[in-house]
Order: C-alpha cells, then structure tokens, then sequence
C-alpha cells in the first residue's frame, strides 16, 4: 500500500512536470492555449515553426529560472527538443541530478 | 499623443567623429513637470520585442506629467553605426548624452529637489543605466523592469543563440567552445543576425548591477519582476541586489507583477499590469511630500 502512494505521488509529480513544461512552452512560442492539446509525442523541433533560434534559447533560460535546474550547452541537441515526450524527459532528468 | 523624433548628434569619446542617436521624446503633458524619464532598451533582439511595451509606458509616463526619452543606443534601431562597432562603453556614452540633453531640454521647468531624473532600464538596459549613473554628474532615481543581478547570464543566453542556431542544422557539439575561444582571441562572431565585438561581450559580462554612491540625495529604486504564476517569489539573487541597495540608501521597493516576459515571446506581447504599477510607483513617495 505503501509503495502504491509513493508511486502515486511520483506520478502526480511527473504530470505536475509535464503540465509546467506545457504551460512555458504556450507562453515562451504565444500559442494562445494550443499546447493543452498537446501529448506526450506531439513532435515540437521542425513541426511548430514558432520554436526557432530565439525560442530554443528561451525555453532553455525559462526552464533553468522555473525548475532552478542548470542546464549545459551540450544539452542544446535536436533529440531534447524533439517532441514534448523528450523535453519533459530531460526536464525528469535535470531534477533527479 | 505623437512623440517628436530626432537625431541626437554624439562625439566618440577621445576623437573627433560625430554619429547620430534616433531619439523619441514624449514632453510631459499638463503644466507641472513631475519629473524627467530616460529609457535604456535592452540587448539585440529583445530591443525589438519590447518596442511596444517602451512606446505604452513612455506614453504613460507622459500623461501622468514626465518628460521620457527614449534613445537607440550605437548600431541599435535606427541609429547610426552597426551592431559590431559597438562597445559596452559606447553605450554607457550614450545614456549619459541622453540624459544631459533630457536635463537641458527640460531645464527652465525643473523644480530643485521635486524634479526627479529615473533612468528606467529593462534587463541589458538596467545594467547599463547603472554604469551610465556612476558616469552622470547627477543624482538620478531607477525603475528596473526584470533586471538581471549581473550581465554573465544574459552573455551566455546570447552566444546560446548560435548553438540552437547550429542546432536546428543538426550540429551543436562543440559550437559554444568555438564561439568563446574566437571572443578570447579579440575577433568579433556573427549571432542570430548580430556581429558582436569582444569589447561589447566583455563589457556585458563583467556588467553588475552595482548601486551608485550618493553622499547627500534621497534616491529610490523601484524593482518589477513578471511572472504569469500565482504564487512567484523575488529570486534570492534578486533579494539580495535589493538589500545591497537599500545598504546604499536607496529607498527601495519590489513588486512582482502578472505578466508575460514580453521581451523573449514568439509574438509581440503586451503586459499592462506593468505599466500600471511602473506609472503608480515613480510617483512621490509620502516622504517627498512631507
């Protein structure tokens, strides 16, 4: 039973996780509410033409200043941007470091 | 209200050349100048994002009785000069010009001690006002709009744009060493559009938000940070910048307001709150009155 909370609790945090990612994604590329639709394999990098250069750079810095997690600029690589699935991946990743 | 637009002629320090600055200026409305405004735009690209922003507040401003001018700094706008010739000090010099021809056009309407000068600076744009008010023989008020605690960040934030540049092109490994080694041996790099000299990105790195020395003068700080969350804190960076300048006899004050970081959003975004509480808080505070 025990076990079961704490992997409830887990789960919750992770949707919490995925909810903030969507929340910065609609307000850093003004997609006007569009990314409450958006699932797990909703591909961003070459699908969503708002997220050029400048919006890369600004997700990056908003995610670092939101989850107070540092990010390297090795990091900056096509395969975490690829869809909202690895963006919160790597998110899950940088709090568990 | 249509500002009058001009070109400010400024003198390179230590030659003789001449280029020109495109300045807006929004003269006070109504028959008592409360005070002068100048504003510091912030770096590159955010520059353009907030163009409106600047142009709603300064307007603002205006109504409410203050004389606001706004000034494209070297290579920025519509100025003279590109991107690249700029140094960090070029843009010190020129928010320091700025405000003397601010003080000069609005000189017979000055009232001694009721007048205040605020240099209203958001991000790049607050850490410049400071270094410009340490150079500025003049007690001057500041109003930061989402200012950073040192300039490091926003630097690195900027040569990040070649790496998710490279990155869209499928290769970022190794793109940000390259950019950093090039800066180091005294050779500009081209970001996103914008060449960028190793004196501007030295300037910018080694900028801090340092509080000016004022032996006698009152002076006040009003500090606005946005967030678009309910429960958004001052970070502790910001707190502790704040306490540095309260130490120095800043009559100081912070406000978090709900807004969207309108200088970094795909679209031209508004944040009127801001705008509200930013006229609200450069009025006299009750101890002025007194």
């Amino acid at each position: 039973m025990r076990q079961v909370r704490q992997l409830a609790s887990v789960w919750e945090f992770e949707l919490d996780i995925t909810q903030e990612v969507l929340r910065i994604l609609d307000e850093v590329l003004s997609l006007n509410g569009r990314a409450k639709t958006f699932t797990g394999s909703t591909p961003l990098l070459g699908a969503i033409p708002e997220l050029d250069s400048m919006a890369v750079v600004t997700l990056i810095t908003t995610l670092e200043e939101q989850f107070g997690l540092v990010v390297d600029d090795d990091d900056i690589d096509g395969s975490t941007f690829a869809t909202v699935g690895s963006l919160t991946d790597f998110v899950n990743s940088k709090l568990a470091a | 209200m249509q500002p009058e637009a001009f070109f400010l002629p400024v003198k390179t320090p230590g030659s003789t050349q001449i280029s020109q600055r495109f300045c807006l200026f929004y003269p006070a409305r109504g028959d008592v100048l409360r005070g002068m405004v100048l504003y510091v735009h912030p770096f590159a690209e955010e520059m353009n994002k907030s163009r409106r922003m600047a142009t709603l507040q300064a307007r603002a401003f205006a109504q409410e009785g203050y004389s606001v001018l706004q000034i494209d700094l070297l290579g920025c706008g519509d100025s003279s000069g590109d991107f690249g010739d700029a140094t960090w000090q070029d843009w010190i010099n020129d928010v320091v010009q700025g405000c003397h021809w601010l003080l000069n056009r609005v000189n017979t309407q000055v009232v001694p001690g009721k007048s205040p000068l605020w240099l209203w600076g958001l991000r790049a744009g607050c850490l410049l006002a400071v270094d410009a008010a340490t150079q500025l023989n003049y007690p001057c008020n500041f109003l930061f709009w989402q200012p950073p605690a040192i300039g490091k960040p926003l630097l690195q934030q900027f040569l990040r744009l070649k790496v998710a540049w490279n990155m869209l092109d499928g290769q970022s490994k190794g793109v940000m060493d390259s950019v950093r080694t090039t800066l180091n041996s005294g050779l500009p790099v081209e970001i996103a559009g914008y060449m960028l000299s190793p004196a501007l990105a030295l300037g910018l790195d080694q900028a801090a938000l340092r509080p000016p020395t004022y032996t006698d003068a009152e002076r006040r700080l009003e500090w606005f940070e946005l967030s678009t969350r309910d429960d958004a804190n001052l970070s502790p960076v910001s707190a502790k910048s704040i306490a540095q300048w309260r130490q120095e006899g800043f009559d100081s004050r912070s406000h978090i307001v709900r807004g969207i970081a309108f200088w970094q959003t795909s679209e031209i975004e508004e944040a009127p709150e801001l705008i509200e509480a930013s006229t609200n808080s450069v009025r006299p505070s009750p101890h002025d009155l007194r």
